[in-house]
């Protein structure tokens, strides 16, 4: 919005930049602004004095410019749309001007072109800055005082507002004058408007709701000897700064007396509308319409129309038909002027995909709770307008209102405004915000009986005057207060709590953490096991996704993981990772399970840390021992004791010998292992990819809290042990009958110092070399009673795996 | 031999005593002039009874002398030795103290993470509980009961992302105690990724009864098209306190301590009036900038952080709207509170001079092991 047309409202002699300030301050928020006319000294309005060909060249003539107390230049020209005595701008050599071929900005300086030097150049809308046009050159309006810097008399400053859905009433120029009126207690200037008589011959026009909650309010006039042709320069100029294109005289007035009040109008080719009426209906069954845009629209009976007696004019409030516009012809006019319940049109304009179309101006504002004291204000003034630019005459005037809307009486006390602002406001104070606001009120006492115009269809609760009062005061009066009272009661949150040990444990591991989308491709669920069969439940698709790669929500962190390793393997040898979120489980009827899941997953170099730094630590990769090892250490962390259920099942997309799945309550709740080596190879990864994945909410299950340890006052013994062993034999097996056999006699510790394989041990064979730690509780240990206790660890091995002890 | 022999065979002996170049060669001394059986202290007492009566004490006390003098330089000695030896083996030990080290891996939070963690720490300090609630949920939680009916224009600001439901788009909202209205009227309602933390402030208070203080960080989900600064998967931090007599200075006052805490320094704060339909009033709040310190420019021009306002806009606020707390069941005429919501990434950005919004899922390491 123009500056210059809000100040023809409001009158005021606060710069402009401080104008759009308070109103942000206030509510009314600036998006931007913008500035037109940042020309220098040296573009002027001139005046075309004469004219004459160029003698070189059929495509170029020479113009003599004037440009105020006598001074005049000549210049070259490729423009042909220009005449003496046309006002033009005009630049001296040295301007800075925009380049018309290349859009860059560009100072001007003296060309010869076929032989003759132009001094300076009469410039199109392009040049200037003003928009696209470089056709011919920009004609300005006569009227302007030849000479003048053009930034005086054109220049200006374009301010973007951002209205609220709430305040219909400030989509307007003359509502966010009202605005600026109030906060900067300024007088408001109402535009002219036609003192209408609504008295209307029905065999001329007549006006009909047949919906009174689809269309509360129907006004019209109907005019006659109307003469279409442009609309004046300043109207189209006002309409091309607010991106609307300048159609004729009548199209140009309606569009400008919505921008001007808020109202959207329509205008009809009185003679084509049969029967002489305009109707608000519903759609009928199977109606159909051709809209404005040339489309052919099958009409849903619940879309609000406006029809004649016999077919569908358009669709009400959003874009008219073809049959019944204004055309060069028209000569008689009916102008309608109504109010649309706001929700009917937003389904309509949804439902016909009508957004941002040409009709979208109208459409927007409809959608919003536009006030229908805003009809006859509206009609009055488009009618003025029709009068003076078109020689209209006006015959007469309807206006259906059934129910008038009531305007709500809001009552409070004085004192509620201190209840919810926490702020001191005075009486007066809020009295004379209210009064520039132009809401009405009344004192009883403490008590304050507020009404607001009835534009102001956001107002209805005695907060909504408090935050008037506050917006006008200031939101800087609200003090800055720590607030007092008694403090809740707080929950425990274990889940949560779980969850973010899990996370200072994993980090303490070394792993990074990452937050990777819960919204996935869900071609990504086919690469996760080598014949594409998946690994997890069904996922929740979105009805309307931004993109396929986002558009289901994760029943899994596996792929996630993948695809992070995947990235960055890419610049990097090796990853280590994990994230921590929840996966979404669909369940029938209801929100889907949003169950948080831990994955980790390691892949490619594990040493050195730093890449290639191998002085001290020789290169390897990641193995199973380590992924297990970060298992068992967040267990550990953790305080976590096992499942119930201990039998490794299969773990579906990972290595079939190099894997294993634990179940809890009869779900996968630990999956561990090596990436299936043909999933890695699907998302290029290396063979050595390792991951771990644990369901959250089982680890509460087995989660224990700490048991104290006293520090043991007798020393320990050790004793070393090594035996040969089956291949197929299991270490956890022999490690079970080990701690059982040694348990009474005070084993505390066995620990895994070997695995040996080789000829020593034989073929198929290996050998177990062990770490016994010993200690009793009550006294030291005698050589007698751990020899025995050996002896008797010997035995049990013997016997159940037929075990041959060597010696250490 | 007479006593002043020994005086000068022990200045001899320190002599060559303090000379002696290693253990062995001390050892020789030792012997030579020190040794029970052959030393010359040794040699000279067996000459004692020699002597005339009367010099005899004099004699004595001069060996003594001397063989203290001797045992005191061996000792002397033997240390210097031993300390001089030590010295070389240290020097020996000497390593290239410019060499890369053992490195450890450091493993480390995600931003979003690490802000979280922030933003409830700092609002627990303020008495308020961390509670977190369902990413995806009800029409009736995200829109409903926050005064944005369906059709509401409001709703278009929430880019909504839906769930497709098996069969058709509506299920019936459960009646599991949550929702219990709006359960009631057995209508259907919509599954949806919700696009704000709001829906919490209504489920938290139909679970709880006042007072309440909770902040609520969470994910949420739009219907956006990604740039450096929209990204269709953020989250956001909620805040809500109801209380008896909780007014906006209240909420003024909680947010200028966060920004005080969070950004450090003497923050300003400042209100301007908004509009979202379950608070009134409503306000949006910005603090001063704590790159510039409020005064949009820095030593190297325009404040960059700002973007030259001098002013960081954090959070829409406000008053819980009237009809909010009774569709929860509070009298409004009793209790009243405050609620505030605001991006998460948006502050990560600002404290760690992330400038892309993308990249905080798009889990780059070379750029999370940065910040
Ligand atoms: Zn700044």
């Amino acid at each position: 919005m123009p500056i210059s047309w809000l100040r023809e409202y409001v009158e005021t002699a606060v710069p402009p930049d401080e104008v759009a300030e308070r109103l942000h301050m206030a509510g009314t928020e600036v998006d931007h602004i913008e500035r037109t006319g940042a020309w220098g000294d040296k573009v002027h309005v001139g005046r075309i004095e004469a004219l004459e060909k160029h003698p070189n060249a059929d495509k170029l003539q020479l113009a003599t410019v004037g440009y105020g107390d006598g001074r005049r230049k000549t210049v070259v020209t490729g423009a042909f749309n220009i005449s003496v005595g046309d006002v033009v701008p005009y630049a001296e050599t040295g301007a800075e001007i925009v380049d018309g071929h290349t859009g860059e900005r560009t100072v001007l300086r003296p060309r010869p072109m076929r032989g003759i030097v132009s001094e300076g150049m009469v410039l199109s809308a392009k040049e200037l800055g003003l928009g696209d046009d470089h056709e011919g050159i920009l004609l300005l309006d006569k009227a302007l005082r030849v000479g003048a810097p053009l930034r005086d008399v054109l220049g200006e400053t374009i301010v973007q507002f951002e209205i609220a859905p709430n305040r219909p009433d400030a989509l307007s120029v003359l509502g966010i004058a009202r605005e600026a009126s109030a906060i900067l207690a300024a007088p408001l200037r109402q535009p002219a408007l036609e003192p209408l008589t609504y008295r209307l011959d029905p065999a001329l026009l007549s006006v009909r709701i047949e919906d009174p909650d689809a269309c509360p309010r129907f006004a019209a006039a109907y005019l006659t000897d109307v003469a279409i042709g442009e609309s004046p320069a300043w109207m189209q100029q006002r309409l091309r700064a607010a991106g609307m294109r300048p159609i004729d005289a009548v199209v140009d007035i309606t569009n400008y007396v919505m921008l001007e009040l808020g109202q959207p109008l329509h205008a009809y080719d009185a003679e084509r509308l049969r029967g002489r009426a305009l109707v608000a209906r519903l759609a009928r069954h199977n109606e159909t319409l051709r809209t404005l845009d040339g489309v052919d629209r099958i009409l849903r009976p619940s879309d609000l129309l406006i029809a004649d007696e016999e077919r569908p004019l358009g669709l009400a409030g959003i874009m008219g038909g073809e049959d019944s516009e204004i055309r060069a012809t028209t000569t008689t006019v009916a102008l309608e002027c109504a109010s649309f319940e706001p929700r009917r049109v937003r389904r309509t304009t949804e439902a016909h995909a009508l957004h941002g179309s040409s009709g979208s101006a109208a459409a927007r504002r409809f959608g919003l709770d536009l006030s229908p004291d805003l009809v006859p204000i509206a009609l009055a003034r488009a009618v003025h307008l029709l009068r003076e630019h078109t020689g209209a005459r006006v015959v007469g005037a309807t206006d259906v209102y059934p129910r008038p809307r009531q305007v709500p009486n809001v009552r409070l006390r004085f004192s509620d405004i201190g209840r919810v602002l926490g702020a001191d406001v005075g009486r007066e104070e809020a009295v004379d915000a209210l009064r520039r606001l132009g809401f009405a009120h009344a004192e009883l006492g403490d008590q304050l009986v507020v009404t607001p115009p009835a534009i102001r269809t956001d107002i209805a609760i005695p907060e909504d005057i408090v935050e008037e009062v506050a917006r006008i005061v200031g939101y800087d009066r609200i003090p800055v207060r720590v607030p007092t009272g008694v403090l809740p009661l707080h929950e425990r949150h274990p889940l949560e709590q779980l969850r973010e040990r899990a996370r200072d444990a994993l980090v303490g591991f070394g792993l990074q953490e990452t937050i990777s989308y819960a919204l996935i491709d869900p071609a990504w669920l086919e690469r996760l096991t080598p014949d594409g069969s998946p690994i997890a439940p069904e996922p929740l698709p979105l009805a309307n996704p931004t993109s396929a790669a986002q558009s289901i929500l994760r029943p899994t962190l596996r792929a996630s993981l993948l695809d992070t390793a995947s990235r960055n393997v890419k610049h990097r040898r090796g990853v280590a990772i994990f994230e921590i979120d929840p996966v979404y489980l669909a369940r029938r009827g209801d929100l889907p399970e949003e169950r948080w899941t831990i994955g980790i997953l390691v892949a490619g170099q594990a040493e050195p840390v730093r890449e290639n730094e191998t002085w001290l630590t020789a290169e390897r990769d990641w193995d199973w021992h380590d992924i297990l090892g970060l298992a068992r250490g967040l267990a550990d962390a953790l305080g976590l004791g096992q499942f119930d259920d201990q039998t490794r099942r299969p773990a579906a997309g990972l290595h079939p010998a190099r894997s294993y799945g634990i179940e809890h309550r009869g779900r996968v709740a630990f999956t561990i292992g090596q990436l299936d080596p043909r999933v890695a190879a699907m998302w290029e990864l290396p063979q050595t990819t390792y991951l771990a994945e644990i369901d959250l909410a089982s680890l509460l299950d087995v989660q224990r809290p700490p048991q104290a340890v006293t520090p043991p006052r007798f020393p320990a013994a050790w004793r070393d042990l090594a035996f040969v062993v089956d291949e197929a034999v299991a270490w956890a097996g022999v490690m079970h009958e080990i701690e059982a056999a040694g348990q009474k006699a005070g084993l505390e510790q066995v620990a895994l110092r070997d695995v040996y394989r080789g000829p020593q041990a034989g073929e198929g064979k290996k050998s177990f070399a062990v770490r016994l730690t010993f200690r009793s509780a009550t006294g030291t240990l005698s050589d007698a009673d751990v020899d025995k206790a050996i002896a008797r660890i010997e035995g049990r091995l013997r016997h159940r795996f037929g075990a041959a002890v060597r010696a250490p | 031999m007479r006593a002043e022999d020994l005086s000068e065979l022990a200045g001899r002996a320190e002599a060559e005593i303090a000379a002696a170049p290693d253990e062995a060669a001390l050892d020789a001394l030792r012997v030579r002039y020190a040794g029970r059986r052959e030393g010359e202290i040794t040699k000279a007492m067996k000459r004692l009874p020699a002597l005339p009566a009367g010099e005899r004490p004099a004699f004595g006390a001069a060996a003594n002398a001397a063989r203290e003098r001797i045992e005191a330089a061996l000792e002397r000695r033997t240390a210097a030795l031993r300390d001089a030896a030590l010295q070389r083996d240290l020097a020996a030990a000497a390593v290239d103290l410019t060499l890369p080290p053992r490195r450890v891996r450091i493993g480390r939070y995600h931003p979003i993470t690490r802000t979280i963690r922030e933003i409830s720490r700092i609002f627990a300090g303020m008495g308020f509980e961390a509670v977190e609630g369902p990413e995806v949920e009800w029409d009736y939680y995200a829109f409903e009961a926050l005064n944005i009916p369906a059709d509401h224009p409001a709703r278009d600001k929430f880019s909504t992302l839906w769930v497709q439901a098996e069969g058709s788009m509506e299920v019936a909202l459960a009646a599991t105690g949550a929702g219990r209205a709006r359960a009631a009227t057995g209508q259907p309602d919509r599954i949806l990724l919700r696009p704000h933390t709001s829906p919490m402030q209504i489920r938290v208070m139909e679970q709880r009864r006042p007072p309440v203080r909770v902040i609520v960080p969470g994910r949420c989900f739009r219907f956006e098209a990604t740039d450096p600064t929209h990204e269709s998967v953020f989250f956001q931090y909620e805040g809500l306190a109801i209380d008896e007599q909780l007014t906006m200075a209240d909420l003024k006052g909680v947010l200028y301590s966060f920004a005080r805490q969070l950004f450090g320094g003497e923050r300003k704060v400042r209100f301007r009036p908004d509009y979202f339909p379950f608070t009134e009033p409503s306000a949006e709040i910005a603090f001063d900038c704590f790159a510039c310190d409020g005064t949009g420019v820095t030593n190297e021009g325009k404040c960059r952080t700002c973007a030259g306002s001098a002013w960081i806009e954090a959070a829409g606020c406000g008053m819980v709207h009237p009809d909010a707390l009774r569709r929860v069941g509070y009298d409004p005429s009793k209790y009243q509170g405050f609620a505030f919501g605001g991006g998460v990434e948006r502050l990560a950005m600002l404290l760690t001079g992330t400038v892309d919004i993308r990249l905080f899922h798009q889990n780059d390491l070379r750029y999370l092991e940065s910040v």
